[in-house]
C-alpha cells in the first residue's frame, strides 16, 4: 500500500494521455502529448511500474508463497471465480476467460520475473485491479479479472484452445473431401461459435465462417448442408471498411491504449526514427529534412507522438517533415483498409501546426521514386509495418526490391511472426491452422485488452484480424524475412538502448502476458510465451552509415 | 430363524401405494399381470437412428474397425449398420442428414440433429486422438443449455432426441468429472433421485413392463425355463445375482400356483446374493418381505435368504446352503447399472457363474443387455455411438406404446434409463464391453440348454401384446433376443453348468477363511 503513490502519478499520465488521443482525433485543436514524457525523459516514471509487475506473477505466488495479508484477496477470489465459472454457459454477455488455473503459463511467468527485477517487493497484490482499470474509463467496471488473469490459460497449455481442436480437423476434412466429417465438424462448430463468447467461442465464429466459405469452392460442397443455427457471424460482421469512421477512430484509439499489438511496433518505430536524425543530422547540410514513408496499418494514430518528439528533440525541429503515406504500394490484408470518409491527414495536419511543426502529406500509389518525389538531402524512412505478408512470395520480394531502389537511410520492418520458415507443406489445412493459431493469439490478447469485455470497438479490431484467416500469402517467420534484406543488401541495426527502454516501458502498461524478447538484432513481441510479432531496422550497405 | 408371515404381511407395498401420481392403478402389486393393451397407432420414426446409423457408418470406414478379429468369434452380434448395405452408401455422396419428414418438425428434427452432433462431438473430445477435455466441457455446457432437463425428466416435454440427450449428456458430464457416480451408474439426475423410496422404481419398473416387453421379455423367458426345469421337483432353491425388487419372482410364483393339471406348487426358496453395505442388504430385506407376503397370499411355501458376497465381490457357494433334494437354479439378471460395469463387477459376475456350477445347480439362466462393444476393441466414441443408437431404440419402442408426454414415461427415463445410460456409457468410455457371457460359458464348459417351443412362442405371445416393431430372434438354441425392429436390447440365454469341479478350485474363488453368510433373517411359510 505504501507503493501507492507511484501509480497514482502514471494514472493520471495516462489519462492524460488517453484523452488526448482522443481530443486529437475528434477535435484536433489543443493536443501537448505526454505519451513521450515517459520513454523518453521521465525514466523515473518507469520505477513507478515495478510495483505491478508483480502481479502477473499471481498464480507462482499464490502457489508458493500465499500471502496472509488482506491484499492476496483478490488473486484468490479470481481463483475462486474461475472455478466456478466452469459449469456455467459461456455465451452469457458477461464472459469468463478462459481458464486453466492449474497450470499457470510457466514460460510467460518466468519473461515476467526477469522483467519485474530482483528488488520488487511482494507488496501490490491488492493494487493490480485499480492499474488494470487506468487505461479505461472508470465506468467500464471490474469483473474480478485481474490483469495477470488472462496469463491463467497459457496459449502454450493447447488444452485450452478447444476451437482449433474442432477448427483443423474440419480443415483437413475438407481438404480430404470427406463431407460427413466435415458436415458433423461444421455442426459442431456452429453450436459453439460466438462472436461475443470468450476468444474461443470467437475463434470457432470466425473460423467457421472461414471454413463454410473454403468448403463453397470445393467439389463436395454439395454434399454437405451447413447448418444455419445463426450463433456464427453474418457476412457483414464488422471489418475496418465496413465501419463507420468514427466507430473506426474510437476502435483504433482504443486498441492502441489497451494492446500493444500494434502500439509497440509503433513505439519501437518512432523512437528509432528520432534516433536515426540524431546520429544523421550531424552530417547533413542545414536545413535537416525529414521524409517518412509509411506503409502501415496505424491510420495516423502512430505519427502525433513522432511530431510531438520532434519538436522537442536537441538542436530543434526538422525544417520540414514530409510524411508520404503509400499503403497502396503493398497488397491490401487485414488492418490496411480504412472506411470511406476517414481521413486523418487533416487532423494530423491541424495538430502540427499546433505544435508549430512543418509537416507535409502526400499520397503515393507505388514506391516509384517518381510517385514520392524524393528530394535530395532530405532523410528517407520506410516504416513497413504488417503489410507486406499479405501477397505471395514474388510480392514480397518485388516489394522490399522497390524498397531498396529507393535507397532510404532506414528502413523500420515490422511483420508477424508466423513461426520457423518451412513450417508446414503449404497445404490448406497447415495454412489455416496457422493463421487460426494467430488469430487464437490475437483474440486471446484482446480478451485480456478488453478485460473480457465485448464492446463494438472490439468487434471492428477483431472482425478485421480475422481476416487474416482468408488471406492467401503463406505466413512466415522473422528469419524469412531476413535473408531476404540481407539478399537486397541491407544490414540489420540494432535498437538503441533508448528506444528498446522506452518500449519496455510502454509494454509494463499492457497485460501482463506480453513480453518483449530480442532476436538478433530485432525485437519480438511475445504473447504467453509465444511469438507474435517483430520490429527489424535495416540500413542499406551503400547508403551512408 | 422363523418370522411369522403376520409379520411379513405388514410390510406390503407400501411404496407402490404412494405413488400417488399415477392416474392408473399402476401402484396396485403384482397381481395384475396381464399389460395394458392400448398401444397407441404406431407413431415411431427412425430419423435419429437413421441419422445416427450413418455416422456409426462413416467413423467405422475412417477407423478400420469392423474387420473380424481373432477376437471377436460372434460376429453375429455386429452392429446392423455394419451390414446394412443401405446406410453405408449413405455416408459417400449423399449428406446424412434427413430431410424432414412430418411437416412442421422440421425445426424439432434440426434440434435433434444438433444434439446428436453436440453428443458425438462430446464423446470424441473426451477420448481418442481429438481429445480435448476442455472443447468436452464446452460443448456439454452447450447440450446442457439446448436440453431442458426440466421439461425432460417429469414428463413435461421435449422431443425424443431431447429426452434422450439429457441421460446421455449427463452420462458424459459424469466421465467428464469423473464422478463416483457415473462409474457407479448414476448421472446427475439419477444421483438425486438415489434416494428415492424402493416403490418409486418398483412402479417404474411396473410402468415399464406395461409399456414394453423390455422387463418381461427377460423374466418370462428365463421363468419358464426354470419352470421347466424343475417341473416335477417338491423344492425349489433358486439363487438370484442380483434380485433387485425381485419382480421376476412374482410372476414365477405365480406360474408355480396356476400349474393346471400341474404337481402341487413346490416350496420355493430364494436366497439372494447381496453385496455388501447396510442399504442394500437392508433394500434385499424389504424385497424379501414382500415376496414373503405375495407367496402367502397365494399360498406357496416360500423361504427367503441372503447370502453376501465378499469384499471383493465374490461370489463363495459355500454361503449358500443348499439342502438335499432341491432342485439348485441360478438366476443371473444383467441390466446396467446392476451389470458389469466395472472390472471388478466382471469378476463378481464370473465367480457367480462358476459357483452355480460349484453349487450343482440345475440350470442356470443369464438376462442381459445386448450390448455392442468387445473389450478393448473399438474407440470409445464408436462404442458411444453405439449406444446412442441403441437406446434411441429404446426412446423409438417406448413412443410406439406410450405416450411421450406421460408422468409414466418420465418417471421411467429417469428412474430407470437414466442410470442404465449412465451406466452403459461408462462401460463403453472403459473399455469394458460385456459382449455376452455366452462366450465365456461355452469356454467354461457350459452347456446350452434349448429353448423350448413353448417359451418360444410364450415370448412371441409377449410381443403380440405389444407394438409391431418388436420382434424374437433366436440366437443358438439357448438364446432368444428381443429387437426392436434391427436393433437387440436384451437377451435370455439359458445354460447347464458343468459338473462341479472338486470344491473351491477356480481361480475366481479364492475362499476366505471366514464361514456362512447366510442371514438369519428367513422367512417361512409352510
Amino acid at each position: 500500500m505504501t507503493l501507492e503513490e507511484g501509480p497514482d502519478s502514471d494514472q493520471t499520465t495516462y489519462h492524460h494521455q488517453h484523452h488526448h488521443l482522443l481530443d486529437w482525433l475528434e477535435d484536433s485543436i489543443s493536443f501537448i502529448p505526454s505519451f513521450l514524457d515517459d520513454p523518453y525523459s521521465n525514466t523515473e516514471s518507469i520505477a513507478g511500474y515495478e510495483w505491478w509487475t508483480q502481479d502477473q506473477d499471481q498464480a507462482n505466488l499464490l502457489q508458493t508463497a500465499p500471502s496472509t495479508t488482506p491484499i492476496a484477496v483478490p488473486p484468490a477470489t479470481t481463483t475462486t471465480t474461475i472455478t466456478q465459472s466452469l459449469p456455467q454457459p459461456e455465451f452469457s454477455k458477461k464472459r469468463k476467460l478462459p481458464t486453466s488455473p492449474i497450470t499457470p503459463n510457466k514460460v510467460a511467468a518466468h519473461g515476467n520475473q526477469r522483467r519485474t527485477g530482483p528488488d520488487a517487493s511482494n507488496e501490490g497484490n491488492g493494487k493490480f485491479e485499480e492499474d488494470g482499470d487506468i487505461p479505461q474509463k472508470p465506468a467500464s467496471g471490474r469483473k474480478g479479472q485481474g490483469k495477470g488473469n488472462g496469463g491463467n490459460s497459457g496459449s502454450g497449455n493447447k488444452e485450452v484452445r478447444w476451437a482449433e481442436h474442432l477448427l483443423n480437423p474440419c480443415a483437413t476434412a475438407i481438404e480430404a473431401a470427406n463431407p460427413s466429417r466435415v458436415q458433423h465438424l461444421l455442426y459442431v462448430l456452429d453450436e459453439l461459435a460466438s462472436p461475443s463468447g470468450d476468444a474461443n467461442h470467437r475463434l470457432a465464429a470466425y473460423g467457421l465462417r472461414t471454413l463454410t466459405h473454403h468448403l463453397s469452392s470445393t467439389r463436395i460442397a454439395a454434399a454437405v448442408n451447413v447448418p444455419t443455427r445463426g450463433g456464427g457471424l453474418a457476412d457483414d460482421s464488422p471489418c475496418f471498411v465496413s465501419t463507420e469512421p468514427k466507430l473506426f477512430r474510437s476502435a483504433l484509439i482504443k486498441f492502441h491504449d489497451v494492446s500493444p499489438w500494434f502500439a509497440l511496433p509503433n513505439s519501437l518505430a518512432n523512437a528509432s526514427i528520432l534516433q536515426a536524425l540524431t546520429l544523421d543530422s550531424n552530417q547533413r547540410p542545414r536545413p535537416l529534412h525529414l521524409h517518412v514513408v509509411d506503409i502501415g496499418v496505424s491510420h495516423g494514430v502512430q505519427w502525433p507522438t513522432l511530431l510531438e518528439a520532434l519538436t522537442r528533440r536537441q538542436g530543434g525541429a526538422p525544417a520540414l517533415v514530409r510524411l508520404t503515406v503509400a499503403g497502396a504500394a503493398a497488397p491490401p490484408g487485414p488492418f490496411s483498409a480504412a472506411p470511406p470518409g476517414y481521413d486523418f491527414s487533416s487532423h494530423l495536419l491541424r495538430y502540427a501546426k499546433s505544435i508549430d511543426l512543418n509537416l507535409r502529406i502526400d499520397q503515393a500509389d507505388s514506391l516509384a521514386p517518381r510517385s514520392l518525389s524524393l528530394a535530395s538531402g532530405e532523410i528517407l524512412v520506410v516504416c513497413a509495418q504488417f503489410r507486406m505478408g499479405h501477397g505471395g512470395p514474388d510480392d514480397r520480394m518485388a516489394f522490399l526490391q522497390s524498397v531498396r531502389e529507393l535507397n532510404p537511410d532506414l528502413v523500420v520492418l515490422s511483420e508477424v511472426d508466423g513461426g520457423r520458415a518451412g513450417d508446414g507443406d503449404g497445404s490448406f489445412p497447415a495454412e489455416f491452422g496457422r493463421r487460426a493459431e494467430l488469430l487464437w493469439r490475437f483474440l486471446d490478447s484482446t480478451s485480456a485488452a478488453f478485460k473480457g469485455r465485448d464492446c463494438a470497438e472490439r468487434r471492428v479490431v477483431e472482425g478485421e484480424a480475422a481476416r487474416v484467416l482468408e488471406g492467401r500469402g503463406v505466413a512466415e517467420g522473422r528469419e524469412r524475412w531476413r535473408e531476404r534484406m540481407v539478399g537486397l543488401g541491407f544490414w540489420d541495426e540494432g535498437f538503441g538502448e533508448e528506444a528498446v527502454e522506452a518500449a519496455r516501458a510502454l509494454l509494463r502498461k499492457y497485460d501482463g502476458n506480453w513480453e518483449m524478447r530480442p532476436a538478433e538484432a530485432a525485437v519480438g513481441l511475445w504473447w504467453k510465451g509465444q511469438p507474435v510479432s517483430f520490429c527489424s531496422l535495416w540500413k542499406p550497405h551503400t547508403g551512408r552509415q | 430363524m422363523a418370522v411369522a408371515m403376520e409379520e411379513a404381511g405388514d410390510l406390503e407395498f407400501s411404496g407402490c401405494n404412494s405413488n400417488s401420481t399415477m392416474d392408473d392403478d399402476n401402484g396396485c402389486g403384482w397381481t395384475d399381470w396381464s399389460p395394458v393393451i392400448d398401444w397407441g397407432p404406431l407413431s415411431a420414426d427412425d430419423e435419429f437412428r437413421g441419422l445416427i446409423e450413418s455416422m456409426m457408418c462413416d467413423d467405422n470406414d475412417n477407423d478400420d474397425d469392423d474387420e473380424p478379429t481373432g477376437l471377436a468369434p460372434h460376429t453375429s452380434f455386429d452392429p446392423y449398420w455394419n451390414s446394412n448395405p443401405s446406410s453405408t452408401t449413405t455416408s459417400v455422396g449423399t449428406p446424412p442428414v434427413q430431410e424432414p419428414s412430418n411437416g412442421g418438425a422440421g425445426v424439432e428434427d434440426e434440434k435433434g440433429l444438433r444434439l446428436v452432433h453436440l453428443l458425438m462431438g462430446a464423446a470424441e473430445a473426451l477420448a481418442g486422438p481429438h481429445e480435448c477435455r476442455e472443447l468436452a466441457r464446452v460443448i456439454l455446457v452447450r447440450l446442457n443449455e439446448l436440453v431442458s432437463p426440466a421439461g425432460a425428466t417429469c414428463g413435461g416435454g421435449g422431443t425424443t432426441m431431447e429426452r434422450l440427450a439429457v441421460h446421455f449428456t449427463d452420462a458424459l458430464q459424469g466421465l467428464l468429472d469423473g464422478s463416483s457416480s457415473a462409474a457407479a451408474g448414476g448421472g446427475r439426475q439419477s444421483a438425486s433421485h438415489r434416494d428415492d423410496h424402493t416403490g418409486d422404481v418398483l412402479a417404474a419398473f411396473q410402468l415399464l413392463q406395461d409399456m414394453s416387453p423390455y422387463v418381461k421379455f427377460g423374466h418370462f423367458t428365463a421363468n419358464q425355463a426354470i419352470l421347466e426345469a424343475v417341473a416335477a421337483d417338491r423344492r425349489v432353491h433358486i439363487v438370484d445375482y442380483d434380485i433387485a425388487e425381485g419382480v421376476q419372482w412374482a410372476s414365477l410364483m405365480q406360474a408355480f400356483v396356476s400349474r393346471e393339471d400341474g404337481p402341487q406348487p413346490p416350496h420355493l426358496r430364494i436366497t439372494a446374493v447381496t453385496r455388501g453395505g447396510g442399504g442394500g442388504v437392508r433394500g434385499v430385506q424389504e424385497t424379501g418381505r414382500r415376496l414373503a407376503a405375495f407367496a402367502s397370499s397365494i399360498g406357496l411355501p416360500f423361504a427367503f435368504g441372503q447370502c453376501r458376497l465378499d469384499a471383493d465381490e465374490r461370489f463363495r457357494p459355500g454361503g449358500v446352503k443348499v439342502v438335499k433334494g432341491e432342485a439348485v437354479v441360478a438366476n443371473c439378471v444383467l441390466q446396467p447399472p446392476q451389470g458389469a460395469g466395472t472390472r471388478r463387477e466382471a469378476g463378481s459376475v464370473a465367480s457367480f457363474l462358476s459357483g452355480a456350477a460349484a453349487l450343482g445347480a440345475r440350470v442356470v439362466a443369464v438376462v442381459e443387455e445386448e450390448e455392442e462393444g468387445l473389450e478393448g476393441e473399438g474407440d470409445f466414441v464408436g462404442r458411444f455411438m453405439g449406444e446412442l443408437h441403441r437406446y434411441s431404440a429404446v426412446w423409438d419402442s417406448l413412443d410406439a406404446g406410450f405416450p411421450i408426454q406421460g408422468l409414466a414415461r418420465g418417471m421411467v427415463e429417469r428412474v430407470i434409463l437414466g442410470p442404465r445410460i449412465a451406466g452403459a456409457v461408462g462401460r463403453a468410455y472403459r473399455g469394458i464391453g460385456e459382449g455376452g457371457w455366452g462366450e465365456w460359458m461355452v469356454g467354461r464348459g457350459f452347456g446350452r440348454v434349448g429353448i423350448s417351443c413353448f417359451n418360444h412362442c410364450q415370448a412371441r405371445l409377449l410381443l403380440g401384446l405389444f407394438n409391431d416393431g418388436y420382434r424374437v430372434e433366436e440366437d443358438g438354441p439357448n438364446k432368444l433376443v428381443l429387437a426392436w425392429k434391427s436393433q437387440r436390447l436384451t437377451s435370455a440365454s439359458i445354460w447347464s453348468p458343468p459338473p462341479p469341479p472338486p470344491p473351491f478350485t477356480d481361480v475366481l474363488l479364492p475362499v476366505p477363511a471366514v464361514s456362512n453368510g447366510m442371514e438369519d433373517s428367513y422367512f417361512f411359510l409352510d
